[in-house]
Protein backbone atom coordinates (compact mmCIF):
# COMPACT_ATOMS: atom_id res chain seq x y z
CA UNK A 1 0.00 0.00 0.00
CA UNK A 2 1.25 3.46 -0.88
CA UNK A 3 1.30 5.64 2.23
CA UNK A 4 1.38 9.44 1.93
CA UNK A 5 1.42 12.13 4.60
CA UNK A 6 -0.80 15.14 3.87
CA UNK A 7 -1.87 18.16 5.86
CA UNK A 8 -5.28 19.83 5.88
CA UNK A 9 -5.74 21.63 2.58
CA UNK A 10 -3.34 19.31 0.77
CA UNK A 11 -4.36 16.44 -1.44
CA UNK A 12 -3.37 14.09 -4.20
CA UNK A 13 -4.61 12.81 -7.54
CA UNK A 14 -5.40 9.30 -8.72
CA UNK A 15 -4.82 9.38 -12.44
CA UNK A 16 -5.78 12.76 -13.82
CA UNK A 17 -9.49 12.70 -13.01
CA UNK A 18 -9.79 11.82 -9.32
CA UNK A 19 -8.71 14.44 -6.80
CA UNK A 20 -8.65 13.73 -3.06
CA UNK A 21 -8.28 16.64 -0.63
CA UNK A 22 -7.88 16.52 3.14
CA UNK A 23 -10.36 19.11 4.39
CA UNK A 24 -9.72 18.97 8.14
CA UNK A 25 -8.86 16.67 11.00
CA UNK A 26 -10.93 16.90 14.12
CA UNK A 27 -11.10 14.65 17.16
CA UNK A 28 -9.64 11.58 15.43
CA UNK A 29 -11.87 11.94 12.36
CA UNK A 30 -10.62 13.15 9.01
CA UNK A 31 -12.86 14.97 6.55
CA UNK A 32 -11.95 14.18 2.98
CA UNK A 33 -13.15 15.84 -0.22
CA UNK A 34 -13.34 13.80 -3.41
CA UNK A 35 -13.66 15.17 -6.94
CA UNK A 36 -14.32 12.36 -9.39
CA UNK A 37 -16.24 11.84 -12.65
CA UNK A 38 -19.93 11.13 -11.93
CA UNK A 39 -19.70 7.60 -13.36
CA UNK A 40 -17.15 6.68 -10.67
CA UNK A 41 -19.19 5.37 -7.78
CA UNK A 42 -17.80 6.21 -4.37
CA UNK A 43 -18.69 3.88 -1.50
CA UNK A 44 -17.86 3.95 2.16
CA UNK A 45 -15.66 0.89 2.59
CA UNK A 46 -17.82 -0.83 5.21
CA UNK A 47 -20.96 -0.35 3.09
CA UNK A 48 -19.24 -1.75 0.00
CA UNK A 49 -17.94 -4.77 1.94
CA UNK A 50 -21.38 -5.50 3.40
CA UNK A 51 -22.99 -5.51 -0.07
CA UNK A 52 -20.13 -7.52 -1.57
CA UNK A 53 -20.53 -10.19 1.13
CA UNK A 54 -24.29 -10.25 0.68
CA UNK A 55 -23.91 -10.66 -3.10
CA UNK A 56 -21.49 -13.53 -2.57
CA UNK A 57 -23.86 -15.23 -0.19
CA UNK A 58 -26.69 -14.65 -2.67
CA UNK A 59 -24.94 -16.78 -5.32
CA UNK A 60 -25.05 -19.87 -3.07
CA UNK A 61 -28.64 -20.85 -3.68
CA UNK A 62 -29.86 -24.03 -5.25
CA UNK A 63 -32.64 -24.95 -7.67
CA UNK A 64 -34.32 -26.84 -4.80
CA UNK A 65 -34.41 -23.62 -2.77
CA UNK A 66 -36.20 -21.90 -5.62
CA UNK A 67 -38.72 -24.72 -6.05
CA UNK A 68 -39.50 -24.92 -2.33
CA UNK A 69 -39.76 -21.15 -2.05
CA UNK A 70 -42.09 -20.85 -5.04
CA UNK A 71 -44.26 -23.69 -3.73
CA UNK A 72 -44.41 -22.26 -0.21
CA UNK A 73 -45.37 -18.78 -1.37
CA UNK A 74 -47.85 -20.23 -3.84
CA UNK A 75 -49.57 -22.15 -1.02
CA UNK A 76 -49.89 -19.01 1.09
CA UNK A 77 -51.55 -17.08 -1.70
CA UNK A 78 -54.08 -19.75 -2.61
CA UNK B 1 -26.53 -18.07 -33.70
CA UNK B 2 -26.71 -19.65 -30.29
CA UNK B 3 -24.08 -20.37 -27.69
CA UNK B 4 -24.07 -22.98 -24.96
CA UNK B 5 -22.68 -22.81 -21.45
CA UNK B 6 -22.50 -25.50 -18.80
CA UNK B 7 -23.80 -24.01 -15.56
CA UNK B 8 -24.11 -25.65 -12.17
CA UNK B 9 -27.78 -26.12 -13.05
CA UNK B 10 -27.04 -27.92 -16.29
CA UNK B 11 -26.39 -26.97 -19.87
CA UNK B 12 -28.04 -23.78 -21.15
CA UNK B 13 -28.34 -22.72 -24.76
CA UNK B 14 -28.81 -19.02 -25.42
CA UNK B 15 -28.69 -16.28 -27.99
CA UNK B 16 -25.73 -14.00 -27.19
CA UNK B 17 -27.71 -11.04 -28.56
CA UNK B 18 -30.31 -11.46 -25.82
CA UNK B 19 -28.13 -11.18 -22.76
CA UNK B 20 -28.60 -8.70 -19.94
CA UNK B 21 -25.56 -6.44 -19.70
CA UNK B 22 -24.45 -4.91 -16.42
CA UNK B 23 -22.84 -1.57 -17.28
CA UNK B 24 -20.74 -2.23 -14.18
CA UNK B 25 -20.63 -5.75 -12.73
CA UNK B 26 -22.67 -6.55 -9.61
CA UNK B 27 -20.83 -5.28 -6.52
CA UNK B 28 -17.96 -7.65 -5.76
CA UNK B 29 -18.36 -9.19 -9.22
CA UNK B 30 -17.13 -6.21 -11.21
CA UNK B 31 -15.64 -8.27 -14.04
CA UNK B 32 -18.94 -10.06 -14.78
CA UNK B 33 -21.05 -8.12 -17.26
CA UNK B 34 -23.22 -10.49 -19.28
CA UNK B 35 -26.03 -12.51 -17.75
CA UNK B 36 -28.80 -14.67 -19.14
CA UNK B 37 -32.29 -14.09 -17.84
CA UNK B 38 -33.66 -17.52 -17.03
CA UNK B 39 -37.37 -18.18 -17.34
CA UNK B 40 -39.64 -17.82 -14.37
CA UNK B 41 -39.62 -21.01 -12.36
CA UNK B 42 -42.74 -22.73 -11.07
CA UNK B 43 -44.90 -19.65 -11.53
CA UNK B 44 -43.51 -18.00 -8.39
CA UNK B 45 -42.34 -14.40 -8.06
CA UNK B 46 -38.68 -15.31 -8.51
CA UNK B 47 -36.43 -15.60 -11.53
CA UNK B 48 -32.72 -15.91 -11.90
CA UNK B 49 -29.89 -14.55 -13.94
CA UNK B 50 -26.87 -16.61 -14.90
CA UNK B 51 -23.44 -15.17 -15.67
CA UNK B 52 -22.17 -16.25 -19.09
CA UNK B 53 -18.61 -15.49 -18.01
CA UNK B 54 -18.50 -17.38 -14.70
CA UNK B 55 -20.76 -20.42 -14.83
CA UNK B 56 -20.77 -20.70 -11.01
CA UNK B 57 -22.40 -17.29 -10.57
CA UNK B 58 -26.18 -16.93 -10.65
CA UNK B 59 -28.44 -14.57 -8.73
CA UNK B 60 -32.06 -15.03 -7.73
CA UNK B 61 -34.06 -11.85 -8.31
CA UNK B 62 -37.56 -10.69 -7.56
CA UNK B 63 -39.73 -7.60 -7.85
CA UNK B 64 -39.55 -6.32 -4.25
CA UNK B 65 -42.81 -4.39 -4.51
CA UNK B 66 -44.61 -7.75 -4.51
CA UNK B 67 -43.54 -8.01 -0.84
CA UNK B 68 -42.91 -4.38 0.08
CA UNK B 69 -45.49 -2.30 -1.82
CA UNK B 70 -44.06 1.02 -0.58
CA UNK B 71 -40.52 0.30 -1.80
CA UNK B 72 -39.57 2.92 -4.39
CA UNK B 73 -36.22 3.51 -6.04
CA UNK B 74 -35.60 5.88 -8.92
CA UNK B 75 -32.31 6.10 -10.85
CA UNK B 76 -30.49 9.42 -10.56
CA UNK B 77 -29.29 11.37 -13.61
CA UNK B 78 -25.91 9.56 -13.77
CA UNK B 79 -27.54 6.15 -13.44
CA UNK B 80 -30.11 7.02 -16.12
CA UNK B 81 -27.33 7.96 -18.49
CA UNK B 82 -25.36 4.80 -17.82
CA UNK B 83 -28.45 2.66 -18.34
CA UNK B 84 -29.15 4.52 -21.59
CA UNK B 85 -32.62 5.48 -20.32
CA UNK B 86 -34.48 7.95 -22.47
CA UNK B 87 -37.62 9.89 -21.58
CA UNK B 88 -40.52 7.48 -21.31
CA UNK B 89 -38.32 4.37 -20.99
CA UNK B 90 -39.26 1.93 -18.27
CA UNK B 91 -36.79 1.18 -15.48
CA UNK B 92 -37.50 -1.91 -13.38
CA UNK B 93 -36.23 -2.18 -9.83
CA UNK B 94 -35.28 -5.69 -8.74
CA UNK B 95 -33.96 -7.09 -5.46
CA UNK B 96 -31.32 -9.78 -5.06
CA UNK B 97 -32.65 -12.72 -3.03
CA UNK B 98 -30.44 -14.57 -0.54
CA UNK B 99 -31.34 -18.07 0.66
CA UNK B 100 -29.24 -18.98 3.68
CA UNK B 101 -28.31 -22.56 4.58
CA UNK B 102 -31.09 -22.67 7.20
CA UNK B 103 -33.43 -21.65 4.35
CA UNK B 104 -34.01 -18.19 5.76
CA UNK B 105 -34.78 -15.94 2.84
CA UNK B 106 -34.04 -12.24 2.60
CA UNK B 107 -34.07 -9.47 0.04
CA UNK B 108 -31.26 -6.99 -0.36
CA UNK B 109 -33.26 -3.77 -0.39
CA UNK B 110 -30.15 -1.62 0.22
CA UNK B 111 -28.58 -2.52 -3.13
CA UNK B 112 -31.28 -3.02 -5.77
CA UNK B 113 -30.63 -3.86 -9.41
CA UNK B 114 -31.95 -1.29 -11.87
CA UNK B 115 -32.93 -2.83 -15.18
CA UNK B 116 -33.65 -0.96 -18.41
CA UNK B 117 -35.48 -3.51 -20.58
CA UNK B 118 -35.40 -1.41 -23.78
CA UNK B 119 -31.61 -1.28 -23.64
CA UNK B 120 -31.02 -4.65 -21.99
CA UNK B 121 -28.82 -2.92 -19.43
CA UNK B 122 -28.64 -3.32 -15.67
CA UNK B 123 -26.81 -1.74 -12.76
CA UNK B 124 -26.67 -2.54 -9.07
CA UNK B 125 -26.88 0.62 -7.00
CA UNK B 126 -26.22 1.25 -3.32
CA UNK B 127 -28.80 3.26 -1.39
CA UNK B 128 -26.54 4.91 1.16
CA UNK B 129 -28.17 6.48 4.21
CA UNK B 130 -31.40 4.67 3.42
CA UNK B 131 -33.53 2.83 5.98
CA UNK B 132 -33.38 -0.35 3.87
CA UNK B 133 -31.55 -3.47 4.94
CA UNK B 134 -29.23 -5.73 2.94
CA UNK B 135 -31.01 -8.62 4.69
CA UNK B 136 -34.69 -7.77 4.82
CA UNK B 137 -36.48 -11.01 5.76
CA UNK B 138 -38.96 -12.10 3.12
CA UNK B 139 -42.50 -11.90 4.54
CA UNK B 140 -44.26 -15.23 4.50
CA UNK B 141 -41.10 -17.26 4.01
CA UNK B 142 -40.68 -18.37 7.62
Amino acid sequence: MLVLTRKAGEGFLIGDDIRITVIETKGGAIRIGIDAPPEKKIYRQEVFEKIRRENQEATRWDIQDLEQLSARLGEKKS
Amino acid sequence: MTATIRTRFGEVEYDPRNTLRFVEGPIGFGELRDFLVMPNHGGGPFFWIQSTEDTAVAFLLTDPTGFFPDYRVAPDAGERRRLGLEDGDVCHVLAVVTVRPERQVSLNLAAPVLYAPEKGRALQVVLENSPYSTRQPLPGSE
